[in-house]
């Protein structure tokens, strides 16, 4: 396992040095001066000068990259003041250190994504599950159906739909919101409650699918009927036997999600008003804020891969025939 | 000053204009969705002179609004974070608003319960004394004033906050004094390069003879200098804690509030600053506590949400946000709700601008402008509540406005004349000419540009629509060289004075890339005009000669056709009292406003 994790580490590592310097020449390819998106509209020579000192645009690309990096764990000098490692530079567009803006917005993607994540595993495989265990009858064929609808379901036309009956006009629940964890979990649930619900649907339809036939490949599997045959209860086998078999295609599934859930988020965050690192992405790239973009692209991305290491070893954990090493 | 959309943001630059309150408030009882939107008869009475107020209108504290309380934390929605909180950065309304509750200049408007204006002292004992026509001012600080930190303001500070808008961090904001003082356009830069090396302006441009005084010593008459000090990029910036581009996000306050917390994004809270005085100020009211300014919440958003009137909302005003189209029926046709809703005539003006430099022939011009669906233009940018047909380069609430001019007789064909103009296009030999239109990627935008594409191709022209990025787009437009023919933008009044329109639109010598002469007009009529009636002391006289000059331009040049003129539609929660439209920012009046409850 030790092996393993250092191994993805270090790819991890080479992978985000690639982004990063992707994004980074990438970026001067545009054929506008971020300086100017900086300076007003009475820019003169001498105020585009200033900026450009401010903002390290004076050297050559591959030193400000260089820089970069340097900073990441080292820290920087800017013209607003001292940027602490990890320092991801001073964001063109707002002035402050990037790393603050991220650990200020983080907090709200994480909740919104990992509680979107529960909520569409317990919906999706629960359902699943029970379409599997009530084979043929009217909930399984109900369940099969409602999954198929909705799997065509986009966030940003479910999203109105439910604000405009549940918040809007019925007042049932609170307008989406974001209040901190540690400040007060009630408000933290009702807050985020119907972006989970809303982002949740288009993935708990896809579960429900997968698990539904998943479950039903395992419960004809001759380990599982011999158990049965043994005189084991329905439950312990269906749950000890079946269940864990049918995990593996979905923990595979969800490996390959997890990107889209961040995309997901991205979009269930302008929908809602919300404002946590989805929607930063978009103000950065919409500003031409080269290190705000960088430092959304590359907490992302380490977000997404860290999840994928912990899906990877999920699988030695379901499968015992699985060894990471 | 141009409807500029700043950083992430449409925002409209701050407007000052004269006249009457109007509040809707009223109902036919019966919650119909008739038009109950204002007309240019409610703008007319807008476009008063501003008044001068005397040394008595400007104590404080201001008098008191009818069955105000005090406490609580009023709510507002905003759609984008404030592009700059500099108050010498600041041209745009949303910051504007923001900084009434921050800053102090040393005038400010101050409205009467009509919405009439009358230019008061606001950190100075009065509106200013001229004893040479207005090329000498001199003003005297009043006693007790202080900044969030306790420091008195005094003459040094108020020349700092002068001497750092020539710095070149300065990139924004208004220019009206520092080219009144020290050169037109961008030369007054090249004068003076600010405080930050020791020096100082010279004792003949700027004096302060002592800790209360301060002296304007201009080289021709400005007798708007007190409107124009008004602005709220002009308020003082106190000079020890001047932290030059760092400032735009850690502000001083001399306000009623300071910024109790700022999330960059996100939003923004302001708490009281215990070092205002209220008996120091005759226009600003602090009722509530605190204002919680929430961003990322659309117009759609904030509608709905104010509409609904649940839980925070209740407590809710908009700043800049306005009653969304799609909403629209719902608000007029909900007799409750409208007695949230505040109504007024904004001072901007949608134009049509002809590049003069790459549509050389009137000809096509004038068929251009007469092809404008301006009816179809504004309704897509909210109907009767949201604008009106444009019929000339003057708003309804510009000293000398006429509705009688109307050239391209827009009263008759509101919605353009398609046979006109094709008989022009033939005329000129114009007929499949390519004409490049260039217009901002929000929605509205995108909607108003089919239509306008539509029309140009009923002419027989070959339109080609160019999407901008709102972002840029007035940095795009504004290039000298750019590469589009027409292009539509707004601008509107920093003050009811036609000084404040035609200057910056039609100066041919303020060309330059980001000069908002967007149509590169440099006619030598035009320019001699302007430098006379900018002599012109008497308000009366300066209103008919700015009406003459209108004319002028649109008949025998026609650099930009007139679309529509803009309406302000505002809804706040049922909890907010003290709401009223401000005749000064275009918007509720948050000097204003308390919580009932």
């Amino acid at each position: 396992m030790l092996r393993f994790l250092l191994r993805r580490t270090l790819g991890a590592a080479l992978i985000l040095l690639l982004i990063s310097a992707f994004t980074f020449f990438m970026f001067f390819a545009i054929p506008q001066d971020p300086a100017m998106l900086a300076c007003g509209k009475n820019c003169t020579p001498d105020a585009l000068d200033i900026i450009h000192k401010n903002l390290g645009l004076d050297d050559p690309v591959p030193v400000q990259y260089w820089n970069f990096l340097v900073g990441i764990f080292a820290g920087r000098d800017f013209a607003v003041g001292h940027c602490d490692a990890p320092c991801f530079g001073v964001s063109f567009s707002t002035q402050e250190m990037v790393w603050d803006t991220i650990v200020d917005r983080f907090p709200l993607t994480l909740s919104l994504t990992v509680g979107g994540l529960i909520v569409f595993l317990f919906v999706g495989l629960g359902t699943g599950l029970l379409a599997a265990a009530k084979r043929g009858t009217w909930l399984d064929k109900g369940a099969s159906s409602v999954s198929l609808v909705l799997s065509s379901m986009q966030i940003y036309f479910l999203g109105p739909v439910v604000l405009g009956a549940f918040v809007y006009d019925t007042g049932w629940l609170d307008k989406p919101k974001y209040v901190p964890f540690s400040e007060n979990l009630g408000e933290w649930f009702m807050g985020l409650l119907i972006p989970w619900l809303v982002m949740s649907v288009i993935f708990t339809a896809n579960y429900t699918r997968m698990s539904r036939s998943t479950m039903i490949e395992q419960l004809q599997e001759e380990h599982v009927r011999a158990a049965r045959a043994k005189g084991m209860r329905k439950n312990y086998v269906f749950f000890r036997y079946a269940w864990r078999g049918s995990l593996i295609p979905i923990v595979t599934i969800l490996g390959m999600d997890i990107s889209a859930l961040l995309g997901g988020g991205m979009v269930t965050e302008l929908t809602f008003g919300l404002s946590g690192i989805g929607r930063l992405a978009i103000d950065s790239v919409l500003n031409k804020d080269l290190p705000l973009t960088m430092g959304v692209m590359l907490v992302s991305a380490a977000f997404i891969i860290a999840l994928n290491i912990i899906v990877d070893a999920l699988y030695a954990v379901i499968d015992p025939r699985v060894r990471l090493s | 000053m141009s409807i500029i959309r700043s950083r992430t943001a449409q925002a409209a630059v701050v407007a000052a204009t004269a006249g009457a309150l109007v509040l809707t408030g009223c109902s036919d009882g019966g919650g119909s969705a008739k038009d109950k939107s204002k007309s240019k008869k409610d703008a007319a009475a807008q476009s008063v002179a501003v008044k001068l107020g005397t040394a008595a209108d400007s104590k404080g504290p201001a008098a008191e609004v009818p069955g105000a309380k005090t406490g609580g934390t009023m709510k507002v929605y905003n759609a984008t974070d404030f592009s700059h909180l500099d108050p010498g950065q600041i041209y745009v309304s949303d910051a504007g608003m923001l900084g009434k509750l921050l800053f102090r200049g040393l005038t400010t408007n101050k409205e009467d319960a009509k919405g009439n204006q009358t230019v008061v002292g606001d950190i100075a004992t009065d509106s200013g004394q001229t004893t040479d026509g207005g090329k000498t001012w001199k003003y005297t600080l009043k006693d007790g004033i202080k900044d969030e930190n306790g420091h008195v303001i005094d003459s040094a500070d108020v020349r700092h906050s002068v001497e750092r808008l020539y710095d070149p961090f300065i990139t924004d904001g208004p220019s009206y004094l520092q080219q009144w003082l020290s050169g037109s356009g961008t030369t007054y830069r090249k004068a003076y390069a600010g405080p930050f090396k020791g020096k100082h302006l010279p004792d003949s441009v700027l004096e302060t003879p002592d800790k209360k005084t301060v002296i304007f010593k201009f080289k021709t008459a400005q007798p708007d200098l007190p409107q124009a000090l008004a602005m709220v990029g002009y308020s003082v910036v106190p000079k020890e804690t001047d932290t030059k581009e760092k400032y735009d996000k850690k502000p001083v306050a001399v306000g009623p509030y300071k910024i109790g917390e700022y999330k960059p994004g996100k939003g923004m809270k302001l708490v009281r600053n215990e070092n205002w005085d209220p008996k120091t100020d005759a226009m600003r009211h602090a009722y509530v506590d605190g204002f919680d300014i929430e961003y990322n919440h659309n117009d759609d958003d904030q509608t709905k949400t104010l509409l609904a009137d649940r839980g925070d909302a209740k407590d809710a005003v908009m700043f800049t946000g306005q009653v969304s189209t799609s909403q629209l029926q719902k608000v007029v046709g909900n007799a409750a709700a409208m007695k949230r809703t505040i109504q007024g005539y904004a001072p901007y003006v949608w134009q049509m601008n002809f590049n003069l430099d790459r549509i050389k022939d009137k000809k096509i011009r004038d068929a251009i402008t007469l092809a404008m669906p301006a009816t179809a233009v504004y309704k897509a940018d909210g109907g009767a509540y949201g604008g009106e047909v444009a019929n000339s380069l003057m708003s309804p609430t510009t000293p000398g406005y006429d509705e009688k001019l109307d050239p391209f007789n827009r009263a008759k064909n509101p919605n353009g004349d398609i046979e006109a103009a094709k008989k022009l296009i033939e005329e000129a030999g114009a007929k499949g000419k390519k004409i490049t239109y260039a217009h901002g990627s929000e929605q509205m935008r995108q909607e108003q540009a089919v239509l306008i594409e539509d029309a140009l191709r009923k002419i027989g022209l070959n339109p080609q629509k160019k999407q901008v990025d709102s972002a840029t787009f007035y940095e795009q437009v504004g290039k000298i060289k750019n590469k589009y023919d027409i292009y539509m933008t707004g601008w509107g009044q920093d003050w009811a004075s036609g000084a404040t329109v035609f200057p910056p639109l039609f100066d041919g010598t303020q060309i330059q890339d980001g000069s908002s002469n967007y149509s590169h007009l440099n006619d030598e009529h035009v320019n001699k005009e302007i430098v006379r009636i900018q002599k012109i002391t008497d308000p009366k006289k300066a209103a008919t000669a700015w009406h003459e000059l209108n004319e002028y331009i649109m008949t025998e040049i026609n650099p930009a056709a007139p679309i529509y003129y803009t309406k302000v539609f505002q809804i706040a929660g049922s909890n907010v009292g003290g709401l009223r439209y401000s005749t000064t920012t275009s918007y509720t009046d948050v000097t204003q406003v308390y919580l009932k409850k």
